[in-house]
C-alpha cells in the first residue's frame, strides 16, 4: 500500500515538470509548479533525508541531547518537534528566498525552480540536517567553533572573518531593497516608520508594566501595525503629510544606517526583542496567508518558461544562466547563512536525535517552498510589467514612454499607460525600475491576494506586502548590526584589549559604528549606481553566502569523514563540489570578465575612458572606480579564503581516509 | 508556581496555557513559568529570580552575539 501511495506521488511529481516543461509558448498553470515542487520534496524527504538519517549521520534516540543534559531552563531546553520545527523555520526564512527567485525569474520561472527544488533536496536541506546533527553531537557548538574544533585554529579565524564579511555585504544589500521599495512612497514610510515606536511601546511595556507578558505585547502590536498600513493611505492621500513623508533613496539609507546603529546600541529589550517578536508572527502569517492565496486562487504562469536572457543579455542583472542563475538564488535553494542558524539555538533545543530529520532537512524543504511562492507571485505578472518593474531606469529610457519601448525591444509586450495605471491600482506614484524584488513580489501578492478578497483592495495589500518585507529586513539589519558589532569585538580583542570588552561603553559605540559605516558604505554605493546597485550588489552577496555554504559543507564532510563514515561523504561532497563551481566561476567573471556590463575591472576601464572622453566628471567617475575595485577585491578575497577553508579542510579528510585507527575525536563523541 | 508547567492534563486552561507556550517557542520568547519548573524540579533550594531579572537575562543571553536570525 506504502509503495502504491509513493508510487502515485512520483507519478503526480513527474506529470506536474512534464507539464511545466513541456508546455511551450502557452501558459500554464501555477498549480503545476506547486504539484512538482510539493511531490519532489515528499520523495526527497520520505527517502533520501531517510538514508541521511540513518546512514550518514546515524541519528539515534539512545543518547541524550544536550537540551537534557545541560537543560538549564532558558536557553537548552527540550522543546516538541513541531514548535521547534516553527521555531526554526522563523529563524531561517527571511527575505532571501522571496527575492532571490524573483530577480531570477528573468531567465523564466523555469530554471529558477529546478534549481530550488532539485538544490534543496540534494544539497540544501542536507547542510542544514548535517550541521543540525554535528552541532547536536558537540553540544549545540557554532559552526566557527566546530571550523576550529574539527578542523584547526587557522580555519576558525577564517571562517570567522568570512561570516564578518558576508554579513557586511548582507546587510547592505536587504537594506538596498527596503530602499527600492519605498523611495517616494510616503504610505510605504509612514507605516514603516510607525513601527518603530510600536516595538518601543512593546518594549517597554514588556519591561516596566508587564514583565514576560511578551504575547499580549505582541498582540498589541501586531494591531497597532495594522492600523498603521490603513493609516498610511490617508497619510498618502493627504496634501500636507504626504510631502512630509515622501523621502529621496538617499535619506532612507542614512536613516536606516542611523537605525542600524542606534539597535547596536541600545538595550535589547527596548528594540531587537520586541520587533523579532512583532516580526516573527507578522512574517508566519503571510507566508501561510500567500500559501493559501496561491491554493485558492490557481493563477496562471504569463511568464515563459525560458527567456532569450538566459544568454547573459538580461536587463535584470548581468551574467548568463551558469553560474548566475545559481548564484542569484541563493536563499531557497542552498543557504550558508542557515548552517549558522542550525549551529546556533535550534540545537539546544531539540528533545530527540531523530527529531533533527524533520527540524533540519524539512524546515528548509519548507522554505524552499516559500521560494516557489516568490517565483509563482513573479509569474503570474505580465513579463513586460516584469521587466520594467525589475530594469534599471537607465535601460529602461528614463520614463514610462521609454519603458514602453525598451520592453518592446526585449521582446515584450507593456501597453502604453500600463505602468500608470498599476501604480495608480496600488496607492504609488511610479512602479518602475522599482528593482530588488519587494515590489515585484508585492505587486504579485496584491493581485493573488486581491484576485481572494476582490480587487479594491488591491492597495491595501501591496501596501501590507510591502510593510511585511521592510519588516522582517529591517529586523535583520537591527539583529545583524548587533551580531556584526559583537564580531568585531571579538576579533578585534585579539589585536587591541579594550575593544574586545562587550559590555563597555566605547568599545560599542566604536564597534557599533564600524559595522554600521562598513555596510552603510555598500549600500550608498549601491544608491547611487548608475545601474540601480542591485545589479552590482545582489550577485556579491549570492556569491558570499554560497560561499558560506562551502565552508558549511567542507565542514560537514569533516564531521562525517572523523566519525568514521567516509563512505557517505558524497552526501556534502557533491553540493560542496558544486557550490564551488558556481561560486569560483561567477566570481572570477565578476572580477575578470571583459564584459563591462558584468565584471567589476573592465567596468572601471570603460569609465576610465569615459571620464577621459569627457563623458562622465571626473569626481564621479573616481567614485565608481572606486566602488568598482572595492567590490573586485571584496569578491577575490572572498574566493581566497573559502578555497582555504576547503584545502585545509581537504587536508584533515586526507589524514583522517589514511589513518582510520585514529577515530575518537576529542572534545566530542563524533557525529555517528 | 510547578503546576504552572505545560502537562498532559486536558481542559480548556492547561489547553490553553501549551498553545502559549508553543507560541513563545517559536518565537525565542522566555518562558518564565518553564525556568521556574526547571529550578524547582532540578535545583531545589535554589534562589528564584523575579520575573524582570529573569526577563533581563534571558534577553542577554538570546540577543548578544550568536545568530538567530537569517537572511
Amino acid at each position: 500500500m506504502a509503495t502504491l501511495i509513493w508510487i502515485l506521488v512520483a507519478a503526480v511529481g513527474s506529470a506536474g515538470w512534464g507539464m511545466l516543461a513541456l508546455h511551450r509558448g502557452e501558459t500554464v498553470n501555477a498549480a503545476w509548479l506547486v504539484l512538482a515542487a510539493v511531490c519532489t520534496y515528499l520523495i526527497g524527504y520520505r527517502f533520501y533525508s531517510r538514508f541521511i538519517a540513518a546512514r550518514v549521520v546515524a541519528l539515534d534516540d539512545g543518547r541524550i541531547t544536550p537540551a537534557h543534559r545541560l537543560a538549564n531552563g532558558r536557553d537548552f531546553v527540550p522543546t516538541s518537534r513541531w514548535v521547534l520545527f516553527g521555531h526554526h523555520f522563523a529563524a531561517i526564512a527571511g527575505a532571501g528566498p522571496l527575492v532571490g527567485p524573483v530577480l531570477a525569474a528573468q531567465f523564466g520561472f523555469l530554471p529558477g525552480t529546478i534549481w530550488i527544488v532539485v538544490g534543496v533536496v540534494l544539497a540544501g536541506a542536507v547542510q542544514d540536517f548535517v550541521i543540525l546533527a554535528g552541532s547536536v553531537r558537540r553540544d549545540g557548538k557554532s559552526l566557527g567553533q566546530m571550523a576550529k574544533e574539527e578542523v584547526g585554529p587557522f580555519t576558525g579565524i577564517l571562517a570567522m572573518i568570512a561570516i564578518l564579511a558576508i554579513m557586511v555585504i548582507l546587510l547592505a544589500v536587504l537594506a538596498l531593497v527596503i530602499v527600492k521599495a519605498l523611495a517616494e512612497s510616503p504610505w510605504g514610510v509612514f507605516t514603516l516608520l510607525c513601527t518603530i515606536p510600536i516595538a518601543l511601546a512593546m518594549g517597554w511595556w514588556m519591561r516596566a508594566v508587564r514583565p514576560v507578558h511578551t504575547l499580549e505585547a505582541t498582540a498589541g502590536g501586531i494591531v497597532l501595525t495594522l492600523l498603521a498600513l490603513v493609516a498610511g493611505r490617508w497619510v498618502a492621500a493627504s496634501p500636507t503629510l504626504a510631502p512630509v513623508f515622501t523621502m529621496s533613496a538617499t535619506t532612507i539609507s542614512w536613516g536606516l544606517i542611523g537605525y542600524g546603529f542606534l539597535a547596536s546600541v541600545l538595550p535589547v529589550w527596548m528594540l531587537l526583542a520586541p520587533r523579532d517578536y512583532l516580526s516573527t508572527f507578522i512574517k508566519i502569517g503571510t507566508i501561510f496567508a500567500l500559501a493559501c492565496g496561491i491554493l485558492l486562487t490557481l493563477p496562471v504562469l504569463k511568464l515563459p518558461a525560458v527567456t532569450p536572457f538566459i544568454n547573459g543579455t538580461g536587463p535584470v542583472f548581468a551574467g548568463s544562466l551558469f553560474p548566475f542563475c545559481f548564484i542569484t538564488i541563493a536563499c531557497g535553494a542552498i543557504s550558508g547563512f542557515h548552517a549558522l542558524v542550525a549551529s546556533g539555538t535550534t540545537p539546544k533545543m531539540l528533545d530527540r536525535e531523530s527529531d533533527a530529520r524533520v527540524i533540519g532537512y524539512g524546515a528548509m524543504l519548507m522554505e524552499s517552498f516559500v521560494a516557489v511562492m516568490a517565483m509563482c507571485a513573479a509569474g503570474i505578472l505580465d513579463p513586460g510589467v516584469y521587466f520594467a518593474m525589475n530594469a534599471p531606469l537607465a535601460l529602461l529610457g528614463g520614463n514610462a514612454t521609454g519603458a514602453v519601448h525598451a520592453v518592446q525591444h526585449w521582446g515584450f509586450v507593456l501597453a502604453p499607460g500600463q505602468m500608470e495605471t498599476l501604480a495608480r491600482s496600488v496607492g504609488e506614484t511610479t512602479l518602475l525600475a522599482r528593482t530588488g524584488g519587494a515590489p515585484t513580489l508585492a505587486v504579485g501578492m496584491a493581485q493573488i491576494l486581491g484576485g481572494v478578497f476582490g480587487r479594491p483592495m488591491m492597495a491595501l495589500w501591496y501596501h501590507f506586502a510591502i510593510m511585511f518585507e521592510a519588516l522582517f529586513i529591517l529586523t535583520t539589519i537591527d539583529a545583524g548590526t548587533r551580531v556584526g558589532r559583537f564580531m568585531i569585538q571579538e576579533l578585534g580583542g585579539h589585536l587591541w584589549k579594550p575593544l574586545g570588552h562587550t559590555s563597555s561603553y566605547p568599545s560599542t559605540v566604536i564597534t557599533s559604528a564600524l559595522i554600521a559605516a562598513a555596510w552603510g558604505w555598500f549600500l550608498l554605493q549601491g544608491v547611487n549606481d548608475p545601474l540601480g546597485g542591485i545589479n552590482s550588489l545582489w550577485p556579491l552577496f549570492g556569491i558570499s553566502n554560497q560561499l558560506l555554504s562551502a565552508v558549511a559543507l567542507s565542514v560537514g564532510t569533516t564531521l562525517i569523514m572523523s566519525s568514521g563514515r567516509a563512505r557517505f561523504a558524497w552526501v556534502t561532497l557533491v553540493p560542496l563540489g558544486w557550490v564551488l563551481a558556481v561560486t569560483s566561476a561567477a566570481s572570477w567573471q565578476k572580477v575578470f570578465s571583459a564584459d563591462p556590463h558584468l565584471g567589476f575591472l573592465s567596468h572601471a576601464a570603460q569609465t576610465t575612458a569615459a571620464v577621459a572622453a569627457g563623458t562622465i566628471e571626473a569626481a564621479r567617475g573616481a567614485r565608481l572606480n572606486l566602488n568598482d575595485h572595492v567590490d573586485a577585491a571584496l569578491c577575490a578575497f572572498f574566493l581566497a579564503i573559502t578555497w582555504a577553508v576547503v584545502l585545509s579542510s581537504a587536508r584533515v579528510w586526507l589524514r583522517s581516509v589514511r589513518t582510520p585507527a585514529m577515530q575518537p575525536i576529542p572534545n566530542a563523541e563524533g557525529i555517528a | 508556581m510547578s503546576r504552572n508547567s505545560p502537562s498532559a492534563e486536558g481542559g480548556p486552561r492547561a489547553r490553553a496555557r501549551r498553545i502559549m507556550t508553543a507560541l513563545r517557542r517559536i518565537a525565542g520568547m522566555p518562558d518564565y513559568c518553564a525556568y521556574v519548573a526547571h529550578l524547582r524540579d532540578q535545583h531545589p533550594g535554589c534562589q528564584v529570580p523575579t520575573e524582570r531579572e529573569y526577563y533581563e537575562t534571558y534577553l542577554q543571553g538570546r540577543y548578544n552575539g550568536g545568530f538567530h536570525r537569517c537572511c
